[in-house]
């Protein structure tokens, strides 16, 4: 190719070509010739032999002169499953095993249906199986949770929701639709009063949703762990220990296990931080009973019907949900 | 056509750059130029950024290359035999020259001036020998000193409680004396905390259960350390020749367990059985690997001992710090938990499984030997106490204010310590004046 006029010099002039290749030290060509002779190597070893000795005079500090062996573990030969490798979701009931049993079958059923629809796992165990010692049998749900981690070691998430509570929407896929990071910060109520009309501790308002391990509803009282979800992991494990702590199952807390939650969670800020409240209705809408004034009462479409309350006193669980068995039946068919 | 490109005018030909710059020579544009329709000023400005290369590059711009030349010539040479030795070789040899003349010289004068010479470079030496050293032994790749911070507690009790007199300032002073001594030469580092009583929090509550507090702030004054070594006051290290790592972590497997029931003076059911638990909280010793071993606490005959505890920085630490003062268990408990933060721990180790598979238990006289007096009066219990012939690390003088001379412990101790760690020379000295005073004494005797 030819041009009118040959290319222009550059203004900047290219930097000197280095002497050494770049990389490489720059020794001062003096001292180079002076490392290739002989006594320029004796030298250079001589001085490395001196430090050397003052390193190994000095030591390395001694060591214990008295290891008394009372230990001697070596590592545990546990299976370690990874979380995620499970189901994404086990849903955790504790049956009453004195209850109407047909209304036992329809709960259990109710929350077949929907795990094996999504893929997930279900776990109904009971009360009795527990070390509640005195304390009501409503903390049951407590160690029910940790009992699901052990047996499902790989899942994602636990959900925990009340015998009382039907899933009236079961095509909605819980781990997609509401605990998938994206979706459950749109979801999060931040820096809201946890315990509502007007708490001094309010949700942090600027968590992600990947590190958010504990989902859960207000009702018009207060926290509602009558549905909520906990993320498998160390921080539940942690977290089910301190709230079962015999301490607070002691203590006379007016509502039990729904008033030591929210205590643990205003006290401890390992607590409050993984903690994220969605609307009522989203996990835990209420059929009857005290439900938030904005966004707590069942509309249909609502992935869940709860009915507070109604296993308890002269209550009759199955009487109240009669309408909504059949609206579910309906739909089935 | 413009020749002269001008960097002040907005010069802005990206075609014609382009075209030259691609052109084949490597040039320092070239990274700049990628995309087009950039003005001089952003081009120069990314290349300036990018520093690959920069615009003018002297050679030798280190201070040995800038000042090598001068300094060789600019000292006194013999030109005398230059011919001989430079021949068959490079003439630019002047180093070789030098040093040729300097051991010519010295042997001139002979071993004087030598001898002089390393009497002087010795103490030189030793001087940067101990700097070096410390370096070394602090810097987090090498001795990974900087990991370590010991929390030493001052003034316990002090304050709004009781006066000190002269005996708790003497203790003070050899503690925590002893303490920087240690941290200096190990290089780690030495938080010293007031845990005077103050009246810190409105409801007074809290009063005293400041270990918390304190080992959360070093956290987060050391953000590098990993491993924080609580003291109390009335502790004293023994051999300060033991470094943390070499004494507990290196060999954590033989010194620690995990299994509590190797000693249990409480009585703790161990493992946990209910069928609720997963398998690592159920385990003997969690998952047995050393990377889950957040806490080390030594048990004295009563139980754990917080007197001396390491804990380490992690997830879990975080989680216990925050759920080990509660209101409700401190209402409740108050009274009947002594030892505060203690007897709290000793109760979530038992109440909250989610605990257990992180504690790791050290043989207290790995860490906290015990004088005789505290668990024991005879002082005899070789898995309580102090024996000199094993060089114990650290004493632990724990409860000698209720009726013990603390200060005479101290004293004691810190005398034995000294005597156990004198130097080669000390030893040699006092050896020689042992022997003229025994003989001094023997004819002593054969007089009368």
């Amino acid at each position: 190719m030819h041009f009118a006029m040959p290319p222009r010099k550059t203004s900047r002039p290219p930097p000197y070509a280095a002497r050494n290749q770049s990389g490489r030290i720059a020794i001062p060509p003096a001292l180079r010739n002076l490392l290739r002779t002989r006594a320029g190597q004796l030298l250079v070893a001589g001085v490395t032999c001196v430090f050397l000795l003052i390193w190994l005079l000095s030591g390395g500090g001694t060591s214990s002169t008295r290891a008394a062996k009372v230990g001697g573990w070596t590592a545990a030969s546990i299976p370690k499953v990874a979380v995620g490798t499970g189901p994404p979701v086990v849903v955790v009931t504790v049956i009453d095993p004195q209850a109407d049993p047909a209304w036992i079958d329809k709960i259990r059923n109710n929350r077949e249906e929907y795990a094996k629809r999504h893929g997930y796992q279900t776990f109904f165990p009971t009360p009795s199986q527990y070390p509640l010692k005195s304390s009501p049998t409503s903390w049951s749900r407590v160690p029910a949770i940790r009992h699901a981690i052990a047996l499902y070691p790989g899942c994602t998430f636990i959900w925990y929701l009340d015998a009382t509570a039907l899933i009236m929407n079961p095509s909605i896929p819980l781990h997609t639709s509401v605990l998938a990071p994206p979706k459950l910060e749109s979801l999060m109520i931040s820096n809201a009063p946890v315990v509502p009309p007007d708490s001094v501790i309010k949700t942090f308002s600027n968590l992600k949703g990947d590190r958010i391990d504990f989902i859960v509803t207000q009702d018009k009282d207060g926290l509602a762990p009558s549905s909520f979800v906990i993320r498998n992991g160390e921080w539940a494990k942690f977290f089910l220990d301190a709230w079962f702590d015999p301490i607070y199952r002691s203590y006379n807390f007016q509502k039990a296990e729904t008033h030591a939650l929210e205590h643990i969670v205003q006290w401890h800020g390992t607590i409050l931080a993984k903690l994220a409240i969605v609307p009522q209705n989203i996990l835990n809408a209420y059929a009857s009973g005290p439900a938030s004034d904005t966004n707590g009462s069942f509309n249909e479409g609502d992935l869940v019907a709860n009915f507070p309350g109604c296993d308890r006193d002269a209550r009759d669980c199955f009487k109240e949900q009669h309408a909504y068995w059949e609206i579910l039946e309906q739909g089935g068919k | 056509m413009s020749r002269s490109p001008s960097p002040h005018g907005g010069w802005s030909s990206p075609g014609l750059n382009t075209s030259y710059d691609n052109g084949g020579r490597h040039s320092p544009y070239v990274k700049g130029s990628s995309s087009h329709n950039v003005t001089w000023a952003s081009a120069q400005a990314r290349s300036a950024e990018v520093k690959g290369y920069p615009g003018f590059t002297p050679r030798n711009q280190g201070f040995f290359g800038k000042h090598f030349r001068r300094i060789s010539t600019s000292l006194p040479f013999t030109h005398g035999d230059k011919e001989k030795l430079g021949r068959g070789r490079p003439p630019a040899n002047k180093m070789m020259q030098l040093l040729t003349h300097i051991g010519r010289t010295l042997w001139r004068l002979r071993k004087i001036v030598a001898l002089v010479l390393l009497v002087l470079l010795i103490p030189m030496l030793r001087n940067s020998n101990t700097a070096l050293r410390r370096t070394w032994r602090r810097s987090p790749w090498l001795g990974g000193g900087s990991k370590y911070v010991v929390i030493l507690a001052a003034n316990q009790g002090g304050g709004v409680m009781e006066w000190k007199g002269p005996r708790e300032w003497a203790i003070e002073r050899d503690s925590v004396k002893n303490k920087k001594k240690y941290t200096r030469n190990w290089g780690y580092d030495l938080e010293i905390v007031d845990m005077s009583t103050k009246k810190r929090y409105a409801h007074e509550w809290r009063e005293s259960w400041e270990k918390v507090d304190t080992i959360r702030n070093a956290m987060r004054k050391y953000p590098h350390a990993e491993w924080f070594w609580w003291l109390d006051t009335n502790t004293f290290i023994m051999e300060p020749t033991y470094s943390i790592q070499n004494h507990i972590f290196n060999q954590i497997r033989d010194v620690t367990y995990r299994d509590i029931n190797i000693y249990n003076p409480l009585n703790i059911t161990h493992p946990l059985t209910d069928e609720y638990l997963d398998p690592e909280t159920r385990s003997l010793v969690g998952d047995g690997k050393i990377d889950s071993v957040n806490m080390l606490v030594p048990q004295d005959c009563g139980g754990f001992n917080l007197g001396s505890f390491l804990v380490r920085r992690s997830v879990w630490t975080d989680r216990l710090l925050d759920i080990w003062w509660d209101p409700v268990a401190y209402e409740q408990k108050h009274m009947e938990w002594e030892h505060k933060e203690q007897d709290a721990f000793e109760y979530m180790y038992q109440n909250q499984p989610w605990i257990r598979p992180h504690v790791a238990f050290i043989q207290q006289r790995q860490i906290m030997s015990f004088p005789p007096g505290a668990c024991g009066e005879k002082g005899d219990d070789p898995n309580i106490h102090y024996q000199e012939k094993d060089r114990d690390f650290l004493v632990n003088m724990a409860g000698c204010e209720w009726g013990r001379d603390c200060w005479g412990e101290m004293y004691k101790y810190r005398q034995l310590s000294n005597h156990l760690n004198r130097t080669y020379w000390e030893k040699f000295k006092d050896g020689l004046s042992d022997f003229f005073t025994r003989k001094v004494k023997k004819e002593d005797k054969k007089k009368n």
